[in-house]
Order: structure tokens, then C-alpha cells, then sequence
């Protein structure tokens, strides 16, 4: 056997945890030092490694496919009934605990499952699902235990539930399961011929079933259609999700050194594994690894396959598995559909009640982006919760525009830039550092000064990627902070919700939509409940949001938060708050944007400074106005430049473009109110008092009333809740003026 | 106490007719199961050599009994049983597939990518049967990991060595096994 020199085996180990091409091109140079034998004998090494790789990857399934067929001798067999070895099928009839083994329902990648009989304290029949051997058991019942507590508080008619744990007298660990009878998801839609809309229905059914569990905060982990069991009760498909809880007992024990044993223990299929879970880091995973799974399930239902094949994945060996999984798009459904041959394209329409060209043009645009959106490799821009997810496919069916778009060619060309900069480099430089630290020996056989420059520009990068790692954990868990609260708000839970975003320091870059409403919400609750000062704390929070948002509708949460920082009593904050937001649409074209920025800034009296900064907004808005056709003018087209012009004392044209707008329908109320305020103030210093406390006796009452009506209900039945406590102010200002002799 | 501990036991203390006792008994034992469990199961069943050893060591010893000298003992011997039982089977059939007669595979007129199951395993074996001479700490750690199933820890605890000096000779010993089953063809 030829053999390799000391120094060739150090650098190609070494080379070999270098995942990223460039990277180890650059490591190979600086380690080789220009010595071309030592190079082309790592590189001949390395090459052999990939090879060898595959080969003892098959060679290993070699081993576990081995047919033994032994021809049975006499003396090898016992006679039948004596005391048999058998230890799978021993357990039939045997009895763990409170249960009674009766016959074996079949056998999946951890272990076989059982149909049994519980006698204490209920007699009913459930599945047991006994973990083969080789497993280590004390670990797994450790983990199951550990979630236990939560799995308890599932309550789902859509999920099966777990109810016991235990081990087999010769330390199996088992779990106990509610006993499900049905198909896998994918076999019942098929046998049913369910067409794309049965289909997508159930599909909405198994996410509200999950998300129920991530409320509860419990990741399933190995969402697939085995997993998925469908049964048809009084003429409704009822899915039920089995083996909550298990995955993530089971699985710990894959994660312990996934660089050389993941390959050997893999368990399940990565068909429906997400990128993050192919990783293999294992305590990254979070709700949104399910979102993917899901995604990848939908994707079968509608496409009769899955984004990338099974079998190939299993076959390229791990490394490439995890690259495909990471980093190649896959084909959209309908794409996936167009590239079947003819025959099987025809089947696997009729199994969907559909001829192949309808099928095609019914997934084309917003399920084609649906299902993409929920496959995103990057979480951040899955759909961030399962009910997301089924809100969206519920828009499809009600023919409402959906939230998924077609990513743009942008995009996908920053998505491949950023993929490859930030974190493969970051992750790979965290690798050379390792090992700069650990392998001096493979170090030292460096020419020693280059060696020592070298690891103190090591050390220095990888104190730079750990830093970069902590922001991006931060970010990470503050994510995750604002998808729980969006989780409270869909539960109305405001004051959880609201506890959530308060613990958040500074709300990460890009956060999801879901994750931006959910403060605009927690805001609003607050203000609703006159918690002023924790309202403006989220609305300042969602401005640091907004900045990167340029979009005219965001000019409402300006004005929510303006208001909100005038109630809180915050003066200097409200005034910091109207100079940056005149700066930052200080160009915009947009008329109700500069008219909602305008009024917003003059809900206070301003200061001179801001007076003068505003002119330019106050004419744009004016001219936006002048020139709105009178039919299309509504109620609050008045406000802005009627409040400008009685702040810059013209009353007698604040009052005529607050009598326009009072021609206009305003369908809550609160924008009328608003108007006769300013026509009131504008009374008071002309000197018409009388007219003027005539029409604040009315304003006030109907503002008073509105205002309470918010608060005890909470709802949007009058109006924004914002331009009545807008109204509210300025109603307070016209009654604090004294009459101008 | 039984007899495959006190095997066990002695096979801690070196003594060889332990050693080969023990063998024979975990050789035994795994025969005997995989020949029921053939008989019992339906034709074309594929057998889990892994799953098998794990069970022999339930069957033989019990979980009851955790002590981690005795499981490497035990795990060590498993792993030349299976390697054995592989072997054989492996060969019987290509014996009968060519004729009888045959006992190792010609590499020589092999396409390393087109081998089947039992040519596969035949190839690891000549391969380590070479590797055995010359370096027996990796032989070692590829007949624990290939024909024993055992994890990378299971061999760290088993041969007494570090998990990462495990994980560095698994792969040196790789890429020494397939460059010379490729220099054979």
C-alpha cells in the first residue's frame, strides 16, 4: 500500500474541515508553500477521499442490506415455541407496564410499532412504538422527559396525542401513542382522487394542527406524510399528526459529530428535512424548520413529488446532500409537473381529478409561489408561523390576492451574494481558526515565522466572526422574540404579546410581516387601554422598522406613533420624532403621505425651526389637495393644510378648507370632529367665542363617547382608533384657549 | 452470573481461550439469530447487521449489566463475528454465482462503481486484510466501525483512544483502502 508522508495526512485532515471550495483553496496554498509535490499529493489524497467516501458510504449499505440467507441446519433452529430469540416478535403478547402488546402494526426508521391494549386506568387500545436497539436509551427517555410537560398541554383534535414513555425490561425505550387508524396523507388524497382544492383544504387542517403545537412551543421535527394519517369520519377527511415529541428525543443523538457519523446513523428521509436541520447543528432548529417541511408536504400533495428526489439525496452522500438541501432552488410545482414523461404525467393528474394542462395552469402563479415561499432556504422568508402558511392558501381558495411573490431577479442575485459571503465565509474562517488552535502540531510543520503571522491574523478573524456570529445570534433570538408575540396576537393575547416585544432591545434588520404586525398590534392594544407610554415605546420600536420602508401606507403608523408620543407626555421625543420624519420624506411625491406627515407634525404647536422645515411639505400637500377633484374628496383632505394654515395664523383660509372637506362623506366621524375643532379654534381667534363653544359642546360629546366606545370594545367599528385621539388633542388645545380679547 | 460475563470478565485479563471463546459464543449466537429470523420472515428479507449485534448483546448479557469494559469486550468480539458471518455468506453466494469453487472475488475484472452488496463487502475486506498488516490500529477501528456498526464513540470507548483520533484514522484509512482497490483494477 502506498503511504503518505506525516505532513501530506496533516494538512489533507486538516483540508478536509475546510468546507467551502475558496476557503480551502486558500488553506491548501498558504499550507503547501509553493512545495508542488507536497500540493499534488494532498490534492491526489483528496480526490481519493471523495471517492472513498461514496464507496464506503455504499459499502455500509452494503453491510445493512447483507441478505443473509442462511441454508437452516437442524441444530441452528430451535424448535418452534421453545424460547424463542426472536426479540422483535417476542414482544407480542408480552406486557409493559399498563400495557398489553396484541399485534405489530408496522415497522418505521426507529423501531416497530404495536397495536396494544392499555388495561389501567382506562381500557382502550394504543400504538406503541418500541425504539430498535442501538439507540441509547437513557438519553432519549431523558429528552422525551424533558418535554413531557409540554407535550401534555396539546390538545388538538388534529394530533394524536403521546402518553407514556417508558423502557422494555431489556432497556428499549418505548413511547405510547393515541391509536390512529388512516392513510398517509399522500395515499388517502390519491385513492380519493382528491382534486387541488380537497387537497389544499385538508392541508390547512395539519397547519392549524401544528401550529397548535408551536404555540405550545413543541417543534415536531420530522413532518412527512407517514406522519400525516388521514381518516374519513361521517364523510369529512380528518388528518390526524402523529409522533409529536419523538423526533427530538430520538434525534439528539445524530447531532453528537455530524461530520463522520451522520452519513452511517442517518434515520428518515431528507426529502422533507429543512436546510437548517441538514446542518445538523442541531440547536438552531425552530418552528419555521416545520414551516419547511410543510411546504415540502404541500409540494407532494399537489405535484405527486417531492422538491428533490428521495432516493438522490440518500445517494450523493451527505456533504452534497447538505449543499442541494442549502443551496439549490428547487423546481416550482407546476415546473416539476411540466418535466414528468407523458404516461406518468397523466397519472398523476387523474389522481387529482384533473387533466395534466389544467393541472399545470392551476398551480402556475399562486400556489407555484406558495409552496415556493414555504420552501425559502432562508427562514426568514418562509412564512414565519403555520397559520401564515394556511391564511395564505386560504386566500388562494377565496381567490383573494395572496402575501407570496415570485422572488425578483434582485433578489435571488443578493440571496446568492450574501449566501456566499457572510455566511460560508464566516462559517469557514470559524473552521481554520479551530483548527489554527487545536493542530499545532499540523502548524508546526509550517515554516514557523509565516506560521505565527498567519495565526495571529487567525486569531483576529475569527475574534471578528465571533462577533459577527453573536450580532447574528441576537438578531436570531430577537426573531424568534417577535414571532412568539405575533403568535399572542393571533390569540389576542396582547399582554403576552406585549411582554414578548418589551424584552427585545433593538428590533433585527428585516424582521418578518407577521413580525412588523405584531407591533403595529401590541401598539394599538396599548392605546386602547390608555397605556400610553408603552404604546409610544412599540411604535418608536416599529419606526425603526418602517425606515426601510419608503411605502406611502406607512405614513398611518407615523401618525399612530405621533399621537401616541403626545398622549405619553413625551414633548422632546415627539419633536425629535416630527424633524426626522420631515427629513425622511422630505422628497416623497406622495400627497396623502405629505398630508398625513404634515398634520402629524402640527398636532402640537410647532417651534419655528419645524415650522420653516415643514413649508415645502405644507406647499406639496397643498397642491396635492388644490388640485384633488372635489368628487374625490374625503373626509380628512382638509386636515393637513386647514391645521397648517391656522398654525401659520391665516384663520380665514384654515376655516375654508375645513368647510370644503365637511362636504365630503366621512363614513366614522372622526375626521368631521377634527375639522370642527380647527373651525373652532379658528372662531376662537377671530373672536367669534359664541359659534365657537356651540360647536366643541357637540364635537366634545361625540369625541368623549367614540373614545370610551374604543376602549371597552376595542375594535375597529369607528374608525381608526388614532384620528379620534388626534381629534381628542386638538379638541383639548381649543378648549385650553381663552378667548382672544 | 453468567457465563458470557465471566467470558467477559476474562477477556479483560487477556487470557486468549477467553478471547476465542467468546468469539465463538457471540459468532454463535448471531448465526443462530439471523438463521431464525430468516426462517421466520419472508423470503428476500434483508437483515440489520447492526441492529443484530445490539440485539445478541441484549440476548447474551442484558442491558442490565452497563459496565462499558464488558460492552467493549463484547462489541469488539461482535464485530469479528459479523465480519466473519458477512465474509462467508458473501462468498458462499459468489461461489454459487460462479460456479462454486471461487472463494475471493477477481478484483481484477471489477468495476469498483458496478460491484454488488456481497462484491462490496468483498472488496472492504480485501482491502482490509491489507490494511490489517500493516497498520493494525486502523484495521482495527474499520472492522469496529464497518462490520460492527459501532459509532465513532463506541470505538473511542472501546479501543481506549480519543473520538477525533478516531475520526482522523477512519478517514486516512478510507482513502488508504480505496487507493489500493483502485491500483488493483
Amino acid at each position: 500500500m502506498n503511504t503518505n508522508s506525516p505532513l501530506e495526512e496533516a494538512i489533507c485532515l486538516a483540508a478536509l474541515e475546510v468546507a467551502d471550495p475558496a476557503q480551502r483553496e486558500r488553506f491548501l496554498e498558504r499550507a503547501c508553500a509553493g512545495d508542488a509535490c507536497l500540493r499534488s499529493a494532498v490534492e491526489e489524497m483528496l480526490s481519493l477521499h471523495q471517492d472513498a467516501q461514496k464507496f464506503f458510504a455504499r459499502g455500509k449499505s452494503a453491510v445493512a442490506s447483507a441478505q443473509m440467507d442462511f441454508t437452516p441446519t437442524g441444530s441452528e433452529i430451535p424448535a418452534a415455541g421453545a424460547g424463542s430469540s426472536d426479540a422483535v416478535d417476542d414482544q407480542i403478547g408480552t406486557r409493559l407496564g399498563h400495557y398489553k402488546i396484541l399485534q405489530k402494526m408496522g415497522e418505521g426508521g426507529w423501531g416497530s410499532v404495536y397495536m396494544a391494549e392499555q388495561e389501567h386506568p382506562v381500557r382502550r387500545q394504543v400504538a406503541v412504538k418500541i425504539i430498535k436497539p442501538g439507540m441509547d436509551s437513557k438519553s432519549i427517555i431523558a429528552r422525551f422527559e424533558a418535554e413531557r410537560q409540554a407535550l401534555a398541554l396539546m390538545d388538538h383534535p388534529n394530533i394524536a396525542r403521546v402518553l407514556d414513555a417508558g423502557t422494555t425490561e431489556s432497556g428499549r425505550p418505548f413511547f405510547v401513542m393515541e391509536l390512529v387508524r388512516g392513510l398517509r396523507i399522500t395515499q388517502f388524497c390519491d385513492e380519493n382522487n382528491f382534486d387541488a382544492r380537497q387537497r389544499l383544504e385538508l392541508f390547512i387542517k395539519v397547519c392549524h394542527a401544528i401550529q397548535h403545537a408551536h404555540l405550545k412551543g413543541i417543534i415536531h421535527r420530522d413532518i412527512k406524510p407517514s406522519n400525516i394519517l388521514v381518516t374519513m369520519i361521517d364523510g369529512a377527511a380528518i388528518p390526524k399528526v402523529i409522533d409529536f415529541g419523538i423526533a427530538k428525543a430520538v434525534e439528539g443523538r445524530l447531532t453528537e459529530n455530524p461530520m463522520v457519523t451522520a452519513c452511517e446513523q442517518f434515520v428518515g428521509t431528507p426529502a422533507y428535512m429543512s436546510p437548517e436541520q441538514a446542518e445538523m447543528s442541531g440547536f438552531d432548529v425552530d418552528t419555521r424548520s416545520d414551516i419547511y417541511s410543510l411546504g415540502v408536504l404541500l409540494y407532494e400533495l399537489l405535484s405527486g413529488k417531492t422538491p428533490f428526489d428521495s432516493k438522490v439525496l440518500m445517494q450523493s452522500g451527505w456533504d452534497e446532500m447538505r449543499k442541494t438541501l442549502r443551496e439549490k432552488e428547487p423546481p416550482a410545482p407546476s415546473t416539476m409537473i411540466t418535466s414528468m414523461g407523458p404516461t406518468e404525467m397523466r397519472t398523476m393528474a387523474g389522481l387529482r381529478h384533473a387533466e395534466p394542462p389544467k393541472l399545470i395552469s392551476q398551480l402556475k402563479g399562486d400556489l407555484d409561489w406558495i409552496v415556493m415561499m414555504a420552501l425559502e432556504k432562508d427562514r426568514n422568508r418562509r412564512y414565519q408561523t403555520a397559520n401564515g402558511f394556511a391564511m395564505d392558501v386560504q386566500r388562494y381558495l377565496k381567490n383573494e390576492p395572496v402575501i407570496a411573490r415570485p422572488p425578483s431577479r434582485i433578489y435571488r442575485l443578493q440571496k446568492l451574494v450574501k449566501r456566499n459571503k457572510v455566511v460560508f465565509a464566516a462559517a469557514a474562517v470559524v473552521a481554520v481558526t479551530l483548527l489554527a488552535g487545536f493542530g499545532i502540531s499540523t502548524w508546526m510543520f509550517f515554516r514557523e515565522h509565516e506560521a505565527r503571522r498567519e495565526q495571529a491574523q487567525l486569531r483576529e478573524k475569527a475574534e471578528r466572526s465571533e462577533k459577527r456570529e453573536n450580532e447574528l445570534r441576537q438578531q436570531a433570538e430577537a426573531r424568534e422574540q417577535i414571532n412568539q408575540a405575533a403568535i399572542f396576537v393571533s390569540q389576542e393575547k396582547f399582554e403576552d404579546a406585549n411582554r414578548m416585544l418589551e424584552g427585545i432591545k433593538t428590533p433585527p434588520p428585516k424582521p418578518s410581516f407577521d413580525g412588523v404586525s405584531a407591533y403595529r398590534s401590541v401598539g394599538d392594544w396599548l392605546a386602547s387601554q390608555g397605556r400610553w407610554a408603552e404604546s409610544a415605546d412599540r411604535y418608536l420600536a416599529l419606526m425603526e422598522i418602517d425606515k426601510l420602508d419608503k411605502w406611502g401606507a406607512v405614513t398611518l403608523d407615523y401618525q399612530a406613533c405621533g399621537v401616541v408620543l403626545v398622549e405619553s407626555g413625551r414633548r422632546e421625543q415627539y419633536k425629535q420624532f416630527c424633524r426626522s420624519m420631515v427629513a425622511g420624506f422630505d422628497e416623497t411625491s406622495n400627497g396623502d403621505a405629505a398630508g398625513r406627515i404634515l398634520k402629524t407634525c402640527l398636532l402640537l404647536p410647532p417651534d419655528e425651526a419645524l415650522m420653516k422645515q415643514l413649508k415645502p411639505m405644507a406647499a406639496k400637500a397643498e397642491d396635492f389637495f388644490t388640485g384633488t377633484d372635489p368628487k374625490q374628496m374625503n373626509g380628512w383632505s382638509g386636515i393637513p393644510v386647514g391645521l397648517w394654515c391656522y398654525r401659520c395664523g391665516d384663520y380665514a383660509q384654515a376655516a375654508e378648507w375645513c368647510r370644503r372637506s365637511l362636504d365630503a362623506e366621512d363614513k366614522t366621524g372622526a375626521q368631521h370632529a377634527t375639522l370642527r375643532t380647527i373651525l373652532a379654534l379658528c372662531d376662537y381667534q377671530t373672536g367669534r367665542t359664541n359659534e365657537a363653544q356651540l360647536e366643541l359642546s357637540q364635537t366634545r360629546e361625540t369625541v368623549a363617547a367614540r373614545v370610551k366606545d374604543i376602549r371597552d370594545r376595542g375594535d375597529g367599528a369607528f374608525g381608526y382608533w388614532y384620528d379620534w385621539q388626534f381629534a381628542q388633542i386638538l379638541l383639548r388645545e381649543a378648549l385650553g384657549v381663552q378667548p382672544a380679547h | 452470573m453468567n457465563d458470557i460475563t465471566l467470558l467477559l470478565q476474562a477477556t479483560g485479563r487477556s487470557e486468549n481461550h477467553a478471547r476465542e471463546d467468546l468469539f465463538k459464543l457471540v459468532y454463535d449466537e448471531l448465526r443462530r439469530m439471523a438463521a431464525v429470523r430468516m426462517a421466520r420472515e419472508a423470503a428476500g428479507q434483508t437483515l440489520q447487521p447492526t441492529a443484530l449485534v445490539h440485539e445478541a448483546w441484549l440476548q447474551l448479557v442484558g442491558d442490565g449489566n452497563r459496565s462499558w469494559e464488558n460492552r467493549a469486550h463484547f462489541f469488539g468480539a461482535a464485530a469479528d463475528a459479523m465480519r466473519r458471518i458477512l465474509i462467508d455468506n458473501a462468498r458462499r453466494k459468489a461461489a454459487l454465482k460462479h460456479g462454486g469453487g471461487q472463494s475471493r472475488v477477481l478484483i481484477e475484472n471489477l468495476e469498483i462503481s458496478a460491484a454488488t452488496p456481497d462484491e462490496h463487502i468483498l472488496l472492504v475486506n480485501e482491502a482490509l486484510e491489507r490494511l490489517e498488516a500493516e497498520d493494525p490500529e486502523k484495521a482495527r477501528i474499520v472492522t469496529l466501525k464497518f462490520f460492527g456498526g459501532l459509532t465513532n464513540e463506541e470505538v473511542a470507548e472501546n479501543l481506549g483512544v480519543g473520538l477525533r483520533t478516531v475520526v482522523r484514522q477512519w478517514t486516512l484509512a478510507k482513502i488508504k483502502m480505496f487507493r489500493y482497490l483502485r491500483s488493483q483494477i
